[in-house]
């Protein structure tokens, strides 16, 4: 264990950590502002705290092509590889995560990752995957995450029928945890199966009979409840199965089971009048539920077993009318489902603006294809099926959005090639280029007078206008004086104001010179910029046409590639709605066995009915 | 993962009439007897599952290749580093100041006018960075003003700006 742990260290944790809020169901809270040293890098963080996970990661993988992240690089992979593990691309991500955890992750966070690759592997399917992370961790989990592992060890070893192991592990789970709830629940049923019945029955009782809050375990009280009675109604103690179905509640989901059992407890304790008014209750429910439709013939047996035969005889009949009512209605939503409507008619109010593991299909569309499936189409193997093809959806998308982009692209393209092709040389032929070898010359020029003038220390050689006109006025006036050598008032004058103008002259010479001579760097830079960028746009004549050809070059080379990858879209995107559609036929088709059960056991009580009646039986009392 | 727990123990009875009229007993059989069937029907399942779901992620995989490619390509064709300018927008003020919109001018033009939504915010507030603008700025010298818009404690408006001289060089420039 560290004592201190380093800089860069410290930034892989605390980008697991983050990673680890990408899976759902994590009770932690949301972590303190990053901090965040390459702005690249916090725009992928701005993606991804809006689980925009795919923008996230065209924003990461782009930014790690031009090295944009030189603080964040281990960070950056660690959240790809939760992203991809958001995106599905969970193999990928867990050979991402094996490479940075083993290379100096702390166990703790280790653990965690293993954790979650496991449980998304198991949601996946892909149980000996999940196995081989769950072996991974190496101490215990954090709070409630250690009794999530041990209730997904459980499921995995249930799985392959271990149910001993199975339930050793699940007594392990303590505490006062929700996971608790649900880890005795499955020992219960993992004691029963492994014929440790009594054990199994008692845990199922008090999970039966525990006063909870949340409607979740309201259910889940419910399922112990119903599960409970109908093993007691299997082992002939009606009695017990009926205090059991007792507590279930009527508007629960599990109602319409439980009202099936409490017929069936009274049933078998012949108080057939009884058990009619849980199975009167029964059918007045949607017919669609298995429990209905099996009290369609329990009534009429109820009914033949207290001798109201024509009663019984027209309730039969009635279950049969009905019975092949729905035989036809699930062949018209089995034919609808192989008329491959089914994933369309899922996800048709469904966006499709992000993708990625935590999507879920929340409403059921009110279809011919789903009208039987509600129970089944909450079940993982579907669900994560569905992800796949609503994923397919969205690159489909992506992938036609793509090739109007690169349309886009090459329009571009050809703007800038035909701006070359035009402006550039039209720039570079202009006067005011051309004039640049003029204008340079004429510095030149100055320059050397400038360097006369100081060297001589011509100071008039920099007077100004006003001093310029106050000397020509004066040399005027010389000139004509000079007519009349003699020294007299006038010489005197002029010699004062030649001395007052010359002085005014070398004061200012100083200040005028640095003026200039700042005058002649100014232009000194501005023609080497000029230069430099005359020097550029002659560089880009000669290499922007090649520049332009690679472009052009991996331009055309996406289009083939994003048809490429549009048709795998496509024929994956048929194969996987196939296989959805073999999911939901392969259900209907066990409904639909159940109702040929059922139908054949009314038509065979009708037989029975008109075989008695036709041997004369007496008539029994109506109840 | 719950919702798994739910459908695995789920309890049906399946109720054998033909046995009841010939014997007059109930039978009852749990769906726990019919549990392995499933779980042998869920095996297979999962196979082709798992075959078609290894070949999405392979595509995946590649698209997201793809859509860098795309995105590189886009930056460098139209953003080439020699012109290239990035403003980011990032939030430090805690719980007093809730951004709903920046207005951004380069040299008295407006370039950009954003309005953040509450997703944007919290993620901004969790340490985000947005990049605001990507564009194109020839060298020399330009005045980059930024103009802040939203409530400040007590549901006040508030509106603050900012400006900043830069000097434009050939590389690529991030504010």
């Amino acid at each position: 264990m560290m004592a201190r742990c380093p800089e860069s260290l410290r930034r892989v944790v605390a980008a697991f950590l983050l990673v680890l809020l990408a899976v759902p169901a994590l009770a932690v809270p949301p972590p303190k502002p990053r901090d965040v040293r390459d702005p690249h890098y916090g725009e992928v963080l701005y993606f991804f705290y809006q689980q925009n996970y795919f923008s996230a990661l065209a924003h990461l993988m782009t930014a790690q092509h031009f090295g944009q992240f030189p603080h964040h690089t281990d960070e950056a992979e660690l959240l790809r590889g939760g992203m991809l593990l958001s995106y599905g691309v969970h193999l990928e991500a867990g050979r991402i995560f094996e490479r940075l955890i083993e290379s100096g992750a702390a166990p703790g966070v280790r653990d965690r990752a293993w954790f979650y690759l496991a449980k998304i592997r198991y949601q996946r399917g892909y149980h000996d995957e999940a196995q081989d992370a769950l072996s991974r961790i190496g101490g215990v989990l954090p709070g409630d995450l250690e009794s999530e592992r041990r209730l997904l060890h459980a499921f995995l070893l249930m799985r392959r029928e271990q149910y001993r192991e199975a339930a050793t592990l699940l007594e392990g789970i303590k505490g006062q945890t929700d996971w608790l709830r649900y880890g005795r629940y499955n020992l219960g049923v993992a004691l029963v199966r492994a014929g440790e019945t009594e054990r199994g029955m008692a845990l199922l009782q008090q999970i039966g009979q525990e006063p909870v809050a949340v409607e979740e375990f309201k259910a889940l009280r419910d399922k112990a409840n119903v599960a409970l009675g109908y093993i007691f109604l299997q082992a002939g103690r009606p009695e017990e199965a009926r205090v059991a179905l007792e507590r279930v509640r009527l508007d629960g989901l599990m109602s319409n089971k439980a009202l099936l059992g409490m017929g069936w407890v009274y049933s078998a304790q012949e108080k057939q009048e009884r058990a009619l008014v849980y199975w009167d209750e029964l059918r007045k429910r949607p017919i669609q539920d298995a429990a209905v439709l099996e009290s369609l013939l329990a009534s009429p047996y109820a009914l033949g077993k207290l001798g109201a035969w024509r009663r019984s005889l027209e309730e039969y009949e009635t279950a049969i009318a009905v019975y092949n009512r729905e035989l036809a209605q699930l062949d018209s939503s089995i034919a609808a489902i192989r008329a491959g409507r089914l994933a369309t008619s899922l996800l048709h109010d469904d966006g499709v603006e992000e993708m990625g593991w935590t999507w879920q299909l929340e409403q059921l569309p009110d279809s011919p294809e789903t009208r039987y499936l509600s129970q089944f189409l909450a079940s993982h193997e579907f669900q994560e099926a569905l992800k796949n093809y609503r994923d397919l959806s969205f690159l489909s998308g992506r992938l036609e959005q793509w090739v109007s982009d690169v349309a886009s692209y090459q329009d571009m393209l050809a703007t800038r090639r035909q701006g070359f092709r035009e402006r550039l040389p039209a720039v570079l032929s202009s006067k005011r280029v051309q004039d640049q070898g003029r204008i340079a010359q004429e510095r030149d020029r100055y320059t050397q007078m400038l360097g006369k003038i100081d060297w001589e220390n011509d100071a008039e050689a920099l007077a100004n206008e006003k001093d310029q006109t106050q000397l020509a006025r004066l040399e005027r006036i010389r000139r004509l004086m000079s007519r009349n050598p003699v020294e007299d008032e006038n010489w005197q004058r002029y010699r004062l104001l030649r001395g007052l103008l010359r002085w005014d002259i070398e004061t200012d010479y100083p200040a005028r010179l640095w003026e200039v001579k700042k005058s002649l760097q100014d232009l000194d830079r501005a023609l080497a910029d000029t230069e430099t960028r005359r020097t550029v746009l002659v560089r880009a004549q000669l290499d922007t046409p090649a520049s332009l050809d690679a472009f052009e070059g991996r331009i055309r080379a996406l289009i083939p590639r994003i048809r490429v990858y549009q048709e795998r879209a496509r024929e994956l995107g048929r194969l996987q709605a196939e296989y959805l559609a073999e999911l939901a036929v392969a259900e209907l088709n066990a409904q639909r066995d159940r109702l040929v059960t059922y139908l054949t056991q009314a038509r065979f009580a009708v037989a029975q009915i008109y075989d008695q009646s036709s041997s004369q039986a007496p008539e029994a009392k109506e109840p | 993962m719950r919702n798994i727990l739910m459908k695995i123990f789920d309890c049906i009875s399946v109720l054998n009439l033909w046995r009841w009229l010939q014997a007059g007993t109930l039978a009852v059989t749990l769906l726990f007897s019919a549990t392995p069937l499933l779980a042998a029907e869920k095996q297979g399942g999962t196979a082709e599952f798992q075959s078609l779901d290894r070949k999405i992620q392979g595509l995946k995989q590649e698209v997201l290749d793809l859509n860098r490619d795309l995105f590189v390509l886009e930056e460098e064709l139209l953003f080439p580093a020699s012109t290239q300018l990035a403003v980011f927008l990032s939030v430090d003020t805690g719980t007093f100041f809730q951004l709903e919109s920046v207005e951004l001018k380069v040299d008295n033009k407006v370039v950009t006018h954003y309005l953040y939504t509450e997703r944007e915010n919290a993620a901004l507030h969790r340490g985000g960075v947005h990049r605001l603008y990507l564009g194109n700025l020839r060298t020399g010298k330009h005045e980059v003003v930024a103009v802040f818009t939203g409530k400040g404690p007590h549901e006040r408006d508030y509106r603050r700006g900012t400006t900043l001289q830069i000097d434009k060089q050939t590389d690529s420039q991030f504010i």
